[in-house]
């Protein structure tokens, strides 16, 4: 077990392959990619906490987003997800976000969720058409907008949303062990439209 | 083809203008005498259709018409009137309207998988190819042998069933019900899985109007125009409504021409969205309504990637509803005889299909909308023989026609439609009780127009009546929603308009936006006078109330006579109302004639409400894309791959597949891969995937109260670096899960639960943290899928484990002992969690990676332990093992076992309080005599025992009262060479030693147990902590 080294594999591995599929005539309506992989830790305020943890990140750099938003600062990308809780996502490894964290540790509980979700980044003109065939939230540009996070289920999968920029761009997270049902589910409503995938591994 | 002229021409084409002239050009000399033989009652010009030629087929023969038809159209313009036979008599039956309400002309449409019953021709659109079936006829449609039942119809009248099939009783199942269901029913389900794509969809609106006719365009185009989202969603293919059936002009364009250029203009606003052949048909709460978008039900197959129907979650601010009228039938002697016709589907007909319903009509209505049908008919080439009209002087308009055509215009009433597989001829009564008979082909009848109320009822509203009207308009609206035009009753074209643009700008105000003025365009005016007339008596014939359920005036007064007379009584005697079109046409008349009956007014006799669907949907499309594997979501572990490799048989696991063994070549059953598995585990080494075990990471300085409050043992005490093992209960005492508590910092545990019950303890936990406690620090997330983890099991697992695992971990007994959990790392570096825990009672471990390793893992580990024999377990072995240990699972873990029972009770602290600790201590749970957990091993070694065997005493009787209890578990274990079980008996621990029965009439066994300790193999625990 000398040169033992652990591939490092893909939730979406043996699910597609890159490449332009479905509807196959003009632009793609859909661009797919697997997003950067990173790291990703959830975010608890302790008790009673959620001042001074907003204060704590506020002298790192970082914005806490309120309700249903999500801001990038200094490398992270934070995800509101709940009631004093957010989707810390980093560049690096676990243990690198976790310590670049650890200024907030008084105020707040890490728990190292890299590996637990599967994440997209979705892109093309017909992209809210075929996310309008699961998501039953309403992303019209009046209602939804860049910075804007939606915690919701899709084809009963939890998920959750949100828009990059106005191409209009987007990037959903589902449970690692759902990678396939909801892959099945996108490709199957995307392909009416037809959709490109295109991803570092693919 | 060059007859186009009028069809897309300039304003006004369409309009009566020029009608005498299409009329003239439907001669055998004609230029285009060719295309009029083939569709020989369509007219040369006109219509709103594309006259791109379209063959398709019905009962077998080949025919044509036209790109824009429905198959009504289509069938009507070759001339074929009788489609159908009616349901209980087999009576010939043609085609009665135009549009959804359809009682008659139901078809099969398509053929093998895609076949599809009790369609209807007069909304199923015309497609090059289509084949269509007529239905409830054997051998042929014009040949029926079933039309018998018509001869019995004395007999087969209203509460015929509950009559006829009453005794004797032992013929109820055996003989009554299957010969019931071989006559009843329409048409044959295709008996075969849908080959097509179904799929749901969502779709917010700040205003939702329902319905393309002048009052629904008029609201879109007003409310569109202010900015707002808007949805307009009609189940027609084209828009207009009854502008396309009407000979009207709007501000001097013609119907069509006017909604065309109405649907360019919101075609070209950003926000607003077209949902043609998209028919809402429920509205729910919240501003909620569902549509059917047939996306592809006009081709014959869906193009590639494209679903046949789309099914729409409709969310509004608001809702305008103009969904329009349906015209009522009037009552009368054999008034289902095909070529009985509305008078308002006449038209139809005539001015959107240039299609003529016959040639020689008798007109016979009660109000002046009805009366225009005659003028159409003349403009088209249709003889009109006589209009008859109880009414006095109504026909007085209509002299000009008769003096030119020499057409009858009678004050008086039809009694009886003459001729059976096709109208012959109307037997007329004057007002003054002379009798006239007029032949004829089609006799264009209209009661007046019935607002389509249905939607305004689908939260509970009650239509009201309105005696002017003769018809129920709307009552009490859904929240958000606003009726306009013919849909609250107000028939005239111009108030339609003007009355859909002001709800059109309202609800656009009430949602936020300023709406601009539109200008009303001005239309023709026209009299919407109604006098209502329900039923005409005569001597001979059946009178039909509900073509669809053959139900007729007679059945009516049956179910009066009998004391049937509340509406929903009269609905479920006579089958008044019900079927595919939920008596569209019928339950105004059927109310009506109960009302005349007992002599009480409409309103008092009853009124009509709906549920939702407005018209019917297939399964198909409520199933979407939720159908076989892909109904639920499906979860996979991260190593799945490598246990596809190795050949695994999987096994459903709540959401979750999990492998159940491993088969190898030469096996003659599961059985063989369970047992070589199992003695793998316990003579060398066993690799399983437990990644599906339920995960969650409990954070805080309160983490270890939290936890001691929700087991019943204390998790406080855990050192860090150890495990413990623990059961939680319900509030009511019984337990709900078991597992494992890991201490892994000061303030940070990991909890373990069972496959099946991890979403339930995570909700648990979370209102536990959120409602009961909520001054706990403690933060929790599931990480089930974060890690994947294995168990390595067996007198090996130690040495397999060293092999992988980075050179310092130290393994040894005394630095990691039984229970123990440590953070280390792989040789790689790869971060791993260690855990000294064991299912199996062997020396084992588990052993976890964050999930994109996990894969790597499996495979490593199986090479690492290759030379000391490891082989993968599934769920089978894990099954065997852990009933050689006497654990508790899922048969034990049945919801109604205390930890008492289960063996478990010196884990329930009584120094703490925690959840259900106070219900443990109702009499019923401290019993004496409640069925505890035991072993059981055959008298016979080799004697199978069935799970759920109720145990019984030798001798017993084998009655309910003797019941003492049940097997929960069993296996054939290989290490013993003997068949155990576990199972739950009435005093069971008292009673080791004892024989008793394993009774299991399910399986037919009866099978001498001896009752034994629970745990089979190595009861001292020796293994495990070796």
């Amino acid at each position: 077990m000398a040169d033992l080294a652990l591939p490092d594999m893909s939730p979406w591995a043996g699910l597609w392959r890159r490449g332009r599929f479905g509807h196959a005539l003009g632009e793609p309506g859909l661009d797919i990619a697997e997003s950067e992989r990173g790291s990703m830790a959830l975010m608890s305020a302790r008790r009673g906490r959620t001042p001074d943890l907003a204060r704590a990140a506020q002298d790192l750099g970082l914005t806490l987003p309120g309700p249903r938003a999500w801001t990038q600062d200094r490398g992270f990308v934070v995800l509101s997800t709940a009631p004093d809780q957010w989707l810390v996502r980093g560049p690096g490894s676990f243990s690198e976000l976790a310590a670049g964290l650890e200024p907030l540790a008084p105020f707040a509980a890490v728990i190292d969720q890299s590996h637990a979700r599967a994440v997209l980044t979705l892109s093309g003109p017909r992209l809210r058409d075929a996310l309008a065939k699961g998501f039953e939230i309403d992303l019209h540009p009046r209602t939804f907008r860049p910075g804007d996070v939606a915690v919701t289920v899709v084809a009963g999968v939890s998920a959750i949303l949100w828009q990059i920029d106005e191409r209009p761009t987007f990037e959903v997270a589902v449970p690692r062990s759902m990678a396939g049902s909801f892959w099945h589910w996108l490709s199957e409503s995307a392909a009416e439209y037809g959709y490109r995938v295109s991803t570092h591994d693919a | 083809m060059s007859d186009a002229i009028g069809h897309a021409g300039p304003v006004g084409s369409g309009s009566g203008a020029e009608a005498p002239e299409r009329a003239a050009r439907v001669t055998p000399n004609s230029p285009v005498a060719g295309a009029a033989r083939v569709q020989p009652f369509r007219m040369i010009a006109g219509g709103q259709i594309e006259r791109r030629p379209l063959s398709f087929g019905f009962d077998g023969k080949q025919y044509q018409g036209f790109a824009g038809d429905t198959l009504a159209s289509a069938l009507l313009a070759n001339g074929v009137r009788l489609v159908g036979r009616s349901f209980k008599y087999h009576r010939p039956r043609g085609i009665l309207s135009a549009g959804p309400e359809e009682p008659n002309a139901l078809v099969e449409l398509r053929d093998g998988a895609r076949r599809e019953p009790n369609t209807r021709a007069t909304v199923a659109e015309l497609y090059d190819g289509l084949v269509a079936r007529s239905q409830n006829r054997w051998p042929s449609l014009r040949f029926d042998l079933m039309a018998v039942n018509s001869l019995a119809a004395p007999i087969l009248g209203a509460g015929f069933y509950y009559k006829t099939f009453m005794w004797p009783a032992a013929f109820w199942e055996k003989v009554y019900e299957p010969m019931i269901r071989r006559a009843a029913g329409l048409g044959r389900a295709a008996g075969a899985p849908d080959p097509d794509l179904y799929e749901k969809a969502t779709a917010f609106c700040d205003v939702l109007v329902v319905g393309g006719g002048p009052a629904g365009l008029a609201a879109a185009l007003a409310a569109g125009r202010s900015g707002a989202r808007v949805i307009l969603a009609t189940e027609d293919f084209v828009l207009g409504g009854r502008l396309v059936s009407e000979q009207r002009e709007i501000g001097g364009q013609s119907g069509p021409a006017f909604a065309a250029s109405v649907e360019a203009e919101l075609a070209s606003l950003p926000e607003v969205r077209i949902l043609r052949r998209a028919g809402v048909f429920g509205v729910y709460d919240g501003g909620t309504y569902a549509a059917l978008e047939r996306v592809n039900d006009h081709v014959a197959l869906p193009p590639p990637h494209e679903p046949r129907q789309r099914l729409w979650r409709i969310v509004a601010k608001r809702c305008v509803l103009a969904a329009g009228a349906i015209e009522r039938p009037v009552v009368f002697a054999d008034n289902d005889r095909p070529g009985v016709m509305l008078a308002g589907a006449v038209r139809t007909y005539l001015n959107r299909f240039a299609v003529r319903p016959g040639s020689r009509a008798v007109l016979f209505g009660n109000n002046d909308d009805a009366l225009r049908t005659a003028r159409d008919l003349q403009d088209s080439g249709v003889t009109v023989a006589a209009v008859v009209d109880p009414r006095p002087d109504a026909l007085s308009s209509l002299d000009m026609l008769s003096r030119e055509t020499g057409t009858r215009l009678v004050e008086g009433v039809v009694e009886r439609a003459l001729g059976s597989r096709a109208v012959q001829g109307a037997e007329i009564r004057d007002a003054r009780g002379e009798a006239i008979t007029v032949p004829c082909d089609l006799i264009a009848v209209s009661g007046g127009w019935q607002p389509t109320v249905h939607l305004t009822s689908h939260l509970g509203g009650r239509p009201e009546w309105a005696s002017a009207l003769a018809s129920f308009v709307p009552g009490t609206l859904p929240p958000g929603m606003a009726v306009v035009g013919a849909a609250r009753g107000d028939f005239a074209l111009a108030s339609c308009l003007a009355d859909g643009i002001r709800a059109g700008s309202d609800a656009a105000a009430a949602a936020g936006f300023h709406p601009r003025s539109v200008t009303i365009p001005s239309a023709d005016a026209e009299s919407t006078a109604v006098t209502p007339l329900w039923r005409v008596k005569a001597a001979k014939g059946k009178a039909f109330v509900d073509f669809q359920n053959d139900v007729s005036a007679s059945d009516v007064e049956i179910a009066h006579r009998e004391g049937f007379v509340a509406v929903e009584h009269l609905k479920r005697y006579t089958t008044l109302g019900m079927a595919t079109d939920q008596g569209k046409t019928a339950n105004v008349n059927g109310l009506a004639l109960m009302a005349e009956l007992t002599g009480r007014s409409v309103p008092a006799t009853g009124t009509t409400r709906f549920r939702p669907p407005f018209t019917p949907v297939a399964f198909a499309a409520f199933a979407g894309p939720h159908r076989g594997k892909n109904y639920r979501p499906t979860r996979l572990t991260a190593a799945h791959g490598w246990a596809v490799e190795h050949n695994a048989v999987f096994m459903e696991a709540g959401l979750w597949l999990r492998a159940q063994y491993f088969p190898h070549t030469g096996d003659k059953g599961w059985r063989d891969a369970c047992d070589r598995e199992v003695l793998a585990v316990r003579e060398r080494v066993g690799l399983c995937d437990v990644s599906t075990l339920g995960k969650i990471e409990v954070v805080g300085t309160d983490a270890g109260t939290f936890l001691d409050r929700l087991y019943t043992n204390t998790m406080s005490s855990l050192p860090v670096g150890r495990v413990r093992y623990g059961i939680m209960l319900r509030e009511d005492g019984f337990v709900m899960d078991d597992g494992t508590a890991a201490r892994l910092e000061p303030q940070r545990y990991l909890v373990t639960t069972t496959t099946a019950n991890a979403v339930a303890v995570m909700s648990h936990m979370e209102f536990a943290a959120q409602v009961l406690w909520p001054d706990l620090d403690v933060a929790l997330a599931s990480v089930t899928d974060q890690w994947a983890q294995f168990a390595v099991a067996g007198p090996r697992s130690r040495d397999v484990l060293a092999a992988v695992l980075r050179s310092d971990a130290d393994l040894a007994n005394e630095g990691f002992p039984f229970m123990g959990a440590m953070a280390t790392a792989l040789r790689d570096g790869t971060p791993a969690r260690l855990f000294r825990i064991s299912f199996s009672g062997e020396l084992a471990y588990e052993i976890a990676v964050a999930a994109n390793y996990g894969d790597g893992l499996a495979r490593t580990l199986m090479a690492a332990g290759a030379a000391h024999g490891i082989m993968p377990y599934g769920l089978e072995a894990l099954n065997v093992l852990r009933i050689e240990k006497g654990h508790a699972a899922t048969g034990e873990l049945n919801g109604q076992t205390t930890a008492g029972d289960l063996g478990l009770g010196r884990m329930v602290s009584t120094k703490k309080d925690f959840v259900g600790a106070a219900m443990t201590q109702r009499p019923a749970l401290v019993d004496p005599d409640r069925w505890a957990l035991v072993g059981f091993r055959p008298v016979n070694p080799q004697d199978p025992i069935g799970a759920g065997a109720h145990l019984l005493r030798p001798g017993a009787e084998n009655k309910s009262r003797n019941d003492e209890g049940h097997v929960t578990s069993t296996c054939f274990s290989p290490t013993l060479g003997s068949t155990i079980a576990l199972g739950l008996l009435r005093r069971g621990p008292q009673r080791l030693g004892e024989r008793v029965r394993a009774y299991d009439p399910v399986r037919g066994r009866d099978t001498l147990v001896e009752v034994c300790a629970p745990v089979f193999v190595d009861p001292e625990g020796v293994r495990l902590r070796g």
